[in-house]
Parts: C-alpha cells; sequence; structure tokens
C-alpha cells in the first residue's frame, strides 16, 4: 500500500497537499484554515462558528438549496468544524466526483453571507448553544478553558454566548471573513485515489483569483496560576471534573511523547487511572488526554462520580501523576507505544482520517510527515524521553473545576 | 482472482466469516454472543451489560490486570457493547495480531475467571451509567423511546434498572453466563488482510470445543405505545417520534430505505430543510431506519427552545405526513447515489466490514458483495418508493417529549 506525497503552491499562495493511496476506492478534500475563536475580538466572539454554518448558505451564484443539494447529488460525507484555532470544511466523495468536489468547496469558501440567511441561521446557533447547555461534559470543557486560559484568547469558547451572538451584525462576520480567508492562511488538503496533476489544475482554475490574505496570529505566552473552581446545577446527579495543566505545543518535537504519556496515565483501557480508578469503580470514567495547541499545550484529567466521591478520585489521580514520575516502567511504556502504532495504522487505511491529519498537520508546521515518519518518530519515543518530559511539564500548575449538584438537601 | 469471502459454521453452531481486502495491512474482528438486552433474564435487566464487563476481568490462565496487559502488548484496539440480540467483542490491529489474540478471545467467552470483587465493581459501574442517564435528556428519551415503541423485551434498555442490578449477584451472573454464552448462533467474523485457510485451523483450535449453551428467551408483550412526557427542567425539549418500518429481508426494504433517505438523508433531506434551514427551529434534527430481525422502526429526534418546540413538533410531524404525497425523480436519484456511496466508503475501513459481515449473517444468513447491495440500490423505481408510501402512511406514532412542558400532538 505504497502511499506517495505531492505538495504543489498556487501563485496566490495556496498551499495544496497530498497523499496519494491508489487501492482507495473513495476520494477526500477538505480545506483547513487558520482561524478559530482564538482569533476573535471578544465583542464577537463566536463569529468564526457562526460563519462556518454560513459558508453553506451559498455563494454569489448558490442559494443554500443548492449548496445542500449538489452535495447530496454526489453522495458526499461532508461536514465542517470550528475550533478554537482551526475551521475546517470538507467532503469524502467516490472518485469521479473529484472535480465536481474541488468546485464546490471553492463555492464554499466564497459565501455571499446574505441578511435574511444571516437572521435566520442565527436561531439555530442559539440552539446549539442552548443544545450543549445540556451537556455538562461541554460546559465543564468550556469553563476550564476559560479559567485555565484567563486572559489568553484560547479562552474564547467557539460557540461563543447566546448574549455576544444576538448582538453580531452581519458586517462584522463579513469584515472578519475578508480578513481572515484566504490564501497564505489556509491550506487544501486531498487524500485517497487522485491524480495530482489533475488537483492541481482544477485548484487553479477554481481558486486561482482569491486574492492573498495574511492573517498574524497573536502568540501570547499563556500565564498560568493554579485554581480550584465548582460550578453548581442542581439539577445535576453526577460530579464532572476535570483539571488542566500545561503540555508540549503542536510545533514541538515532544508531543510524540506526550501522546505515548497520555495513554501510559489515562487511556480508557489498561492504564494508571484505569487500575487506579475505575477497574474499582471509585470513577466511572477517569481519562488523562494531551491537546496540543498552536504555540502551547495542555495536558488534562477528566473524571465522572458520585458527587461523594470527587474528592476521593481526584486525590488519586494527582497521586498517579506524582508517582509515574518516579516509577515509570519499560513495559508500560512499550504497551502504549503498541497501541498508538495499531490506530495509526488503522487510521492511514481510511482517507477521511488522513485528509484531516495532514491537512492540519501543514496548518501548524508546513511539515508533511508520512504514516512511516510518525510510526519511527513513536517507536523512538523511550522511558528516559517521557520522564524528561515530566520535568519540563511537572504538572503544575493545574486548573481544576467541578461541575456537580452541590450538596444535597 | 482470489477468494474473496468465507462462510462456515462448525458443528457446535459458531459460524466463522471472512472478508479478504486487498491492500489492507490490519485485520479487524467481530464476536456475536447471544447474550444481548432482549434476553436478560427477568427482573434482572442490565445482566448482559454487567457480564460483558465481568468477563474482561480475567480468563483463562490470565488474571484481570494480566488479560488487559496482554490484549495491550498486541496493541489491539478494543470494543464491546451490549445490543438488542448480543454481546458484541471486537478488536483492531497490525492482521498478524488480531490473529495472534485469539486464543485470549477464546479464553474470555469460555474461561472467564469471574471474580468476586470484579463482579462487585462492574455492578457498581453500571449503577453509575444509569445515574448519569439524568444528566443527558437526549439519551433519557432514546432510551424510553425505544423502550415504549418496541414491544418488550426489544425494547429493554441494555442498562437496566436500578432495582434489578442493585438485587443482582455474583451467583446469578455465573449462572447466567453458562445459560447465555455457548456457540449456537454465535458469530465470529474477520475483515482485511486475513488467510480464510489459517483462520480455519484457529478458530477450529479454539473455539471448536466450545460447550453449546441453553440459551434463553423472555416472552414477548406489547409495547404501551402512544404518548409520554417526561417532565424535566432541561434548557431545551427533546422530542422522540417512532413509528413502525420493515425489516430488511421485506421485499420492499429498498423503497423503504429510500423514503428514510429522503426524509433525512443529507443536508437536502426533507426534515433538515423544512426544520432547520427554512426556519431555524432546532440545530439537531433527523431520523434513522433501525431493524431487528423481527420488526424495524424509524426513530426520529429534534431538540429545541422550550418555547419553539411545540412549532418543531408540528412541523416534523407534517413532513411525516406529506410522506405518502410522494417523492421526486431528484429526490429519489439523491438518495440512491447517497445510501451508495456511504456503503462504499464505510466499506473501507476493516472494522465497519466486520461489523456489516456479522449483521449480514444474522438478519439474512448470508453475506451480502457491495455490487449486490448496488444492484438492488439502482433497481428501486419512483413508482416503487410512491406506492410503498401510499401504502404504508407513517404512523401509529409513539411519542416521547423530555422538558419542562408537555406538548400537544397535531391531528
Amino acid at each position: 500500500m505504497p502511499l506517495t506525497f505531492q505538495h504543489h503552491q498556487l501563485k496566490n499562495g495556496l498551499d495544496i497537499v497530498a497523499e496519494i493511496n491508489p487501492d482507495s476506492h473513495s476520494f477526500a478534500a477538505g480545506f483547513f484554515v487558520k482561524t478559530g475563536a482564538r482569533d476573535e475580538a471578544t465583542d464577537i466572539n463566536g463569529v468564526s462558528h457562526f460563519l462556518e454554518h454560513m459558508m453553506f448558505k451559498g455563494s454569489s451564484t448558490y442559494t443554500w438549496e443548492d449548496v445542500n443539494r449538489i452535495f447530496d447529488e454526489m453522495g458526499a460525507r461532508y461536514n465542517a468544524f470550528t475550533s478554537q484555532e482551526m475551521t475546517a470544511y470538507y467532503a469524502n466523495v467516490l472518485p469521479e466526483f473529484t472535480e465536481r468536489t474541488i468546485e464546490h468547496l471553492a463555492h464554499l469558501l466564497r459565501p455571499a453571507i446574505r441578511n435574511e440567511d444571516f437572521t435566520t441561521e442565527k436561531n439555530v446557533i442559539l440552539e446549539e448553544i442552548a443544545m450543549y447547555l445540556d451537556d455538562p461534559g461541554h460546559r465543564l470543557y468550556e469553563k476550564v478553558m476559560e479559567s485555565h486560559f484567563a486572559n489568553h484568547p484560547l479562552s474564547l469558547s467557539v460557540l461563543g454566548s447566546a448574549d455576544s451572538i444576538k448582538k453580531l451584525e452581519r458586517d462584522q462576520m463579513a469584515n472578519y471573513f475578508k480578513s481572515r480567508y484566504g490564501p497564505g492562511n489556509m491550506v487544501l488538503s486531498v487524500t485517497g485515489r487522485l491524480d495530482f496533476d489533475e488537483v492541481v489544475r482544477l485548484t487553479e482554475k477554481y481558486c486561482g483569483d482569491w486574492p492573498r490574505v495574511n492573517a498574524p496570529r497573536e502568540n501570547l505566552n499563556p500565564i498560568y496560576t493554579p485554581r480550584r473552581e465548582y460550578l453548581t446545577d442542581a439539577k445535576l446527579n453526577r460530579n464532572y471534573t476535570m483539571g488542566m495543566t500545561p503540555g508540549p505545543s503542536s510545533q514541538d518535537d515532544r508531543r510524540f511523547a506526550a501522546r505515548v504519556l497520555a495513554d501510559v496515565i489515562g487511556d480508557s483501557d489498561g492504564s494508571r487511572f484505569y487500575w487506579a480508578l475505575v477497574d474499582n469503580a471509585i470513577a466511572e470514567d477517569a481519562d488523562f488526554g494531551f491537546y496540543p495547541h498552536d504555540g502551547c499545550g495542555s495536558f488534562y484529567i477528566s473524571l465522572t462520580t458520585d458527587p461523594e466521591r470527587t474528592d476521593q478520585a481526584m486525590k488519586i489521580a494527582l497521586d498517579e501523576l506524582n508517582k509515574v514520575k518516579t516509577d515509570l516502567k519499560d513495559d508500560e511504556v512499550d504497551r502504549a507505544k503498541n497501541k498508538i502504532a495499531s490506530s495509526l495504522v488503522l487510521s492511514g487505511e481510511v482517507p477521511i482520517g488522513r485528509m484531516r491529519a495532514i491537512g492540519s498537520q501543514w496548518l501548524y508546521n508546513h511539515e508533511y510527515r508520512s504514516l512511516e515518519k510518525d510510526m519511527a518518530t513513536l517507536m523512538s519515543v523511550t522511558p528516559a524521553s517521557l520522564r524528561q518530559l515530566m520535568k519540563d511539564f511537572p504538572f503544575d500548575p493545574m486548573t481544576i473545576v467541578t461541575l456537580g449538584p452541590g450538596e444535597k438537601k | 482472482m482470489a477468494q474473496r469471502f468465507l462462510q462456515q459454521t462448525f458443528p457446535n453452531g459458531l459460524t466463522l466469516l471472512a472478508e479478504q481486502m486487498p491492500g489492507m495491512q490490519s485485520g479487524a474482528m467481530t464476536l456475536l454472543v447471544t447474550a444481548g438486552s432482549s434476553n436478560d433474564p427477568i427482573n434482572q435487566s442490565g445482566a448482559a451489560t454487567v457480564l460483558a464487563d465481568l468477563i474482561l476481568r480475567g480468563a483463562g490462565d490470565r488474571d484481570n490486570r494480566q488479560l488487559t496487559e496482554y490484549l495491550d502488548s498486541l496493541g489491539l484496539q478494543r470494543s464491546s457493547s451490549v445490543g438488542v440480540h448480543h454481546t458484541r467483542l471486537g478488536c483492531a490491529a497490525l492482521a498478524g495480531k488480531v490473529i495472534e489474540g485469539l486464543p485470549a478471545y477464546a479464553d474470555i467467552v469460555q474461561r472467564p475467571q469471574m471474580p468476586g470483587p470484579g463482579f462487585q465493581a462492574g455492578r457498581d459501574l453500571a449503577l453509575q451509567a444509569l445515574a448519569g442517564i439524568d444528566d443527558d435528556p437526549r439519551q433519557k428519551l432514546m432510551i424510553k423511546l425505544r423502550e415504549w415503541a418496541w414491544p418488550s423485551p426489544y425494547g429493554r434498555s441494555s442498562m437496566g434498572t436500578k432495582e434489578d442490578l442493585e438485587k443482582l449477584t455474583l451467583e446469578d451472573a455465573r449462572n447466567d453466563f453458562a445459560t447465555r454464552f455457548g456457540p449456537k448462533n454465535a458469530i465470529i467474523s474477520f475483515a482485511g488482510n486475513v488467510d480464510f485457510n489459517q483462520l480455519k485451523t484457529e478458530i477450529e483450535k479454539h473455539f471448536g470445543n466450545w460447550k453449546q449453551q441453553p440459551g434463553l428467551t423472555i416472552p414477548r408483550t406489547p409495547p404501551p405505545g402512544n404518548l409520554h412526557h417526561l417532565t424535566q427542567e432541561s434548557e431545551q425539549t427533546h422530542i422522540g417520534i417512532a413509528y413502525p418500518s420493515i425489516t430488511e429481508t421485506h421485499p420492499d426494504y429498498y423503497s423503504a430505505r429510500m423514503a428514510v433517505e429522503i426524509l433525512s438523508g443529507g443536508m437536502s433531506g426533507r426534515l433538515f430543510t423544512e426544520v432547520r434551514e427554512k426556519r431555524g427551529l432546532c440545530y439537531s434534527v433527523g431520523a434513522s431506519y433501525s431493524s431487528l430481525k423481527e420488526f424495524a422502526s424509524i426513530f426520529g429526534y429534534a431538540g429545541t427552545s422550550n418555547d419553539r418546540a411545540q412549532a418543531t413538533l408540528d412541523c416534523f410531524i407534517a413532513e411525516l405526513h406529506r410522506l405518502s404525497d410522494g417523492v421526486t425523480n431528484d429526490e429519489l436519484d439523491r438518495a440512491k447515489i447517497g445510501l451508495k456511496a456511504s456503503t462504499i466508503m464505510t466499506g473501507e475501513s476493516t472494522s465497519a466490514r466486520a461489523g456489516t459481515i456479522a449483521h449480514d449473517f444474522f438478519i439474512r444468513g448470508r453475506i451480502r458483495t457491495l455490487e449486490e447491495i448496488k444492484d438492488a440500490i439502482d433497481a428501486v423505481t419512483v413508482d416503487q418508493v410512491n406506492a410503498y408510501l401510499k401504502n404504508n402512511k407513517p404512523g401509529p406514532f409513539t411519542i416521547v417529549t423530555v422538558g419542562p412542558k408537555p406538548l400537544n400532538v397535531p391531528k
């Protein structure tokens, strides 16, 4: 299964990256734009995500009904997502729809932002915000990011608040679009069965006249202070607790060791947290994970418990973080590496997974990493590199927030 | 060309299925055993969920920790779940590692240690998961919708009830294992880079002496049906709508499937267009087809602000009724390409294929090729779909709402 990589930059600065798999049955394409909540002024918080919705409302030639219909006429699996630092639009189709997909994604990325559509979609966004208020995990995550990153732009909510969305005006969104969406701040990632020269020709045809946009991102150093916070909602049954602490960034070579360390400590099965907390049912869920961001990074603890067991569970989790610094074993590192290696092989066999991986990698680092290279880097991680990592990032300071019913009457 | 599929049933009742997928390095396994929520013993609802946890806490010569560490050392990406009919165990990794792990899986389903403390912890986890449902109104709604739309025991939740779980003992679990875990009607399937001869030899060696189980069948009782409201001070009102459909083996199956695709297939589907795009009533709205061997249903969902909930329900029901007026050629064309493309693209993952061929065998007694599915979809005409919809008007509806206030159901 030989995968080959190709890269080309159009005259206007648009990067195209491709990983070609002749054995594949499908073609996947996605635009990855380096923009998200962290690039928003606070008075327009939520605009990146709202704009992502407006992209599906049509260009100067298409209405929203055309946009949806054309995707469905190709039988495409398509979607978009917005995070604190990236917005992506993608489609997975049968290879015969290669041209139509590139043309259609190009239309998507040149939105008309019509007033009438803006007003209707505002209601959908408000519904999405309401939906997440019924999801304790999401509420907790937003609160932890807000407290942990304090004055850093990563503290901003992706959805925004009902208040900021209600106040947002159509022209504020149009200006934000102009300042963020252009070659120079995005990449087109394509994978699966494809002819690269043809993809370049088509991208030139449909995106060659887009004006270049230079959209610098402010990269402040976050200032962390330890915090312990409680959020009370009497209608909840369970306690949801998250702890967040600094880790390596998306650009940092230590991110591979960080992923292995996260699996050793907190994978859903067979990890230290599993044995110390879940195997004995002190916690229903206990994870330790790693989020690399642009320019900084985080490790996090996530626990779901009976309210009366939260303190006990958190103490055990923190004790495990201390212990692993001194008693890390070779075989647990090997097991974590084997599990990650399997997930790399499995993701490499599905075009849509690789499209996301190489697109976001390029956006952060202007680097292509083959599966073989990722595999070799993974295999070169040693217990010593994990120990060094924990000296560099000693899980301190930490922001801890619990969301739950509070004291039961 | 090399043989693509393998199907073989052993004398003890276990069926082995496999699909060779060119170009893949990985392999995936699915193992279905006839312990599901629909055959949980009476007054022991949730028993299969507790067992699915317990059998992984040590098996054969390996204790709890040794077993987990061994499977981890092979790099197996594992899953386990309980459905209506089966307990499902799955794993995926480099194909050779999946085969290497087979003896351990044979231990898990034939010789689990089922330790007492492990049982207590597993039952505790099941009770905690149950307590979490009230924090997730959408999940709570979908559990209740199935329970009230489908006859018992098929509508029973695999999570069980607090009352039953609290009474469940280790002895119950061990008896239940002896009753329901065995090769009769069990299915083990593989997809990816697999060698059929090696597979047959390994399965025969490790599962050939697996002793048949007596099995358990729970009597059927009709569902309570129609309208239910659960009061909860949630941010949104969550609306669930169910009505009967036809099973996968019915001659009109693809007409029924096309109708659901037209209703809710892509973003041009009728529900998304009318409820979300035109009216902005909600973020999440959709309907899907769900089939057991015995019967099938359409399940719909919408989540919306409390003051827009009535308008959302009215619009949703109106769209369901409008189906019987017929669909257009363009709508059918989109539905066909959508279903064909998703069948092909889902088929690119070894895990998905292992699951699909096991499901095919359970429902139809054989594996369907992608070509067969494609031909069947191509053969559907707009006249067939419209005739089907005319003769099978959506309904009767089971409607469940979770939210601060009940809604009025439109005529």
